[in-house]
């Protein structure tokens, strides 16, 4: 076993753990900061799929950017509040857990025969691919085919996201502005 | 094997110089500050004081570990390590010298923006775990300013990049000397491929990023929490701020986050701006300075004085200048540095285009 996959299992375990401790755990704030370990776990996973830009706009975005909205949030919410989002029914499997965990199990379900069914090891057009030489090494360096591909084929959509942010931006200026006595 | 004990080696050697850089610093910081108030800073252990922050190290790590009852006790304890971990493994993607970097990325100052965000977290780990208001405070006006000053300092450093057209640190590096591989222009019409020095620089090969490099040092002085930029600390008013709670080796470790994080920012500053390990001085005719002047051994000694010289400009602002209000401290990111950093970015693309 080379080292290279031990550090697979090692992210991909705590990717799971952690994952389970944020929807299990009372405590929202530690829950929080457990999900930045999840996020963290999950962009080492991506550096082994070599999407390394991917990875760190994974740790940029989420960590640098939405946790930290999220503990602004809490911060700026009241004790009181947090403590009723805080109170948790008894039991592990009570009645009012009942339609998500079937919910989760069916999805589990889903998953798992996709994955079964698909057979991803044996995927015509990853064969295909493989015999083309059309394939990324570890070297390669993916950041100027990300840039040129969004820049030409996926162009539409990108400036279609860029305007979608551009109008959040404003109704985010327009909410958060004082109300003048006009 | 061989190969993973020197992984292990060069982890341990970047560790003992960011804890022997900040003993140094700390040091240099208290003379820095009697030289400019006119005192003569610690003068009782060693020869001019100079054993003085070993034995504050010392003292330090001899102390009680206090957690606070209320505090909450995982998120307390991991604080400072993330602190310093966050700003520890961003050495990982410095260059040194030709042909010596930890660690190549292709991506390596995208890695660096990216690992600086994660210490915000650090930070209101800690306020938030320590339970107490001026923490809390602290470490809300830290994460305020350090997410506000990103966003000028990304876009100073992408009109950098832009110039340079690559994300690699070694490769920003090697293009501003007499090693690249491609045709270096001074201001965009003299090649300086040959003479390399100074000429060749990232601010001179296109005068714009002059002004970029100004907002990058303003924003990496907000994000290492320095002064003018201490409000989040600020002893006048908030005690110590988000690490008012913390004691012995805890305290010691944010201490080490703060002094790597302005080496950190200082050589991303050195590397992308100012010529990374590329020596100053060009060949003049027959005098071939810059040839005599690049090698590994004298990358180091550039790298460094470069980095400490923009180390003592940072002390010297911190304590030349008095501390910014939270409001002028906001005017100055989103309606100064913030359009500058975006006009920066666009005369990039021109001069990118019509230019060089």
């Amino acid at each position: 076993m080379s080292l290279t996959v031990i550090l697979f299992y090692v992210m991909a375990a705590l990717t799971l753990v952690s994952a389970l401790f944020v929807a299990s755990t009372g405590n929202l704030v530690r829950s929080v900061f457990m999900f930045f370990v999840t996020l963290f776990g999950l962009a080492g996973l991506y550096v082994f799929a070599l999407a390394d830009f991917v990875a760190i706009t994974q740790i940029v975005i989420y960590v640098g950017g939405i946790l930290v909205l999220i503990l602004f949030a809490f911060m700026l919410s009241n004790k009181e509040t947090l403590g009723r989002l805080q109170e948790k029914g008894q039991a592990f499997i009570g009645f009012n857990n009942l339609p998500s965990a079937i919910l989760a199990l069916l999805f589990f379900g889903v998953l798992v025969s996709m994955i079964f069914k698909v057979m991803p090891d044996q995927l015509e057009w990853i064969a295909n691919s493989v015999a083309n030489g059309n394939t990324f090494k570890a070297t390669d360096t993916t950041t100027n085919n990300l840039g040129i591909n969004l820049m030409t084929r996926y162009l539409l959509p990108f400036e279609a996201v860029s305007i979608l942010l551009m109008m959040v931006l404003v109704g985010a200026a327009h909410l958060s502005r004082k109300e003048s006595g006009a | 094997m061989d190969s993973y004990l020197l992984y292990f080696a060069v982890a341990l050697g970047l560790f003992a110089f960011a804890a022997g850089f900040t003993l140094f610093a700390v040091y240099a910081e208290r003379k820095v500050s009697a030289l400019m108030q006119d005192r003569l800073g610690p003068m009782e252990v060693g020869k001019y004081g100079t054993l003085q922050t070993i034995a504050d190290i010392l003292k330090l790590l001899h102390k009680e570990l206090i957690t606070p009852a209320a505090a909450d006790k995982w998120l307390f304890v991991a604080a400072p390590v993330i602190i310093f971990v966050a700003v520890y493994v961003g050495f990982a993607a410095l260059p040194w010298g030709p042909g010596l970097i930890p660690t190549r990325l292709d991506l390596g100052l995208y890695y660096l923006l990216g690992i600086i965000s994660i210490e915000t977290l650090g930070i209101l780990m800690a306020g938030w775990g320590s339970n107490n208001k001026y923490s809390i405070l602290g470490a809300m006006r830290s994460a305020a300013q350090i997410i506000s000053y990103e966003i000028p300092a990304g876009f100073a450093l992408i009109s950098a990049v832009m110039i340079a057209q690559s994300l690699d640190m070694q490769t920003i590096a090697y293009q501003q000397g007499i090693l690249s591989s491609e045709p270096t222009k001074f201001l965009g019409f003299w090649d300086v491929s040959t003479i390399g020095g100074l000429l060749s620089w990232n601010i001179f090969r296109a005068p714009h990023l002059i002004i970029a490099f100004g907002i990058y040092f303003i924003a990496g002085l907000a994000e290492s929490n320095r002064a003018p930029f201490d409000i989040p600390e600020a002893e006048s008013e908030l005690v110590a701020g988000f690490h008012t709670e913390y004691t012995g080796l805890r305290f010691a470790f944010v201490f080490l986050a703060e002094y790597s994080m302005m080496f950190l920012v200082s050589m991303v500053a050195v590397v992308v701006f100012l010529g990374g390990w590329n020596t100053p001085l060009p060949n003049i005719g027959p005098v071939k300075l810059a040839d005599w002047t690049t090698n590994w051994a004298w990358g180091i000694l550039w790298t460094l004085s470069k980095a400490l010289l923009l180390i003592f400009v940072q002390m010297w602002i911190r304590w030349t200048l008095p501390r910014f209000r939270v409001d002028q401290l906001m005017n100055l990111c989103w309606k100064v540095l913030t359009p500058l950093a975006f006009a920066c970015m666009v005369i990039s693309g021109l001069w990118r285009v019509f230019v060089m």
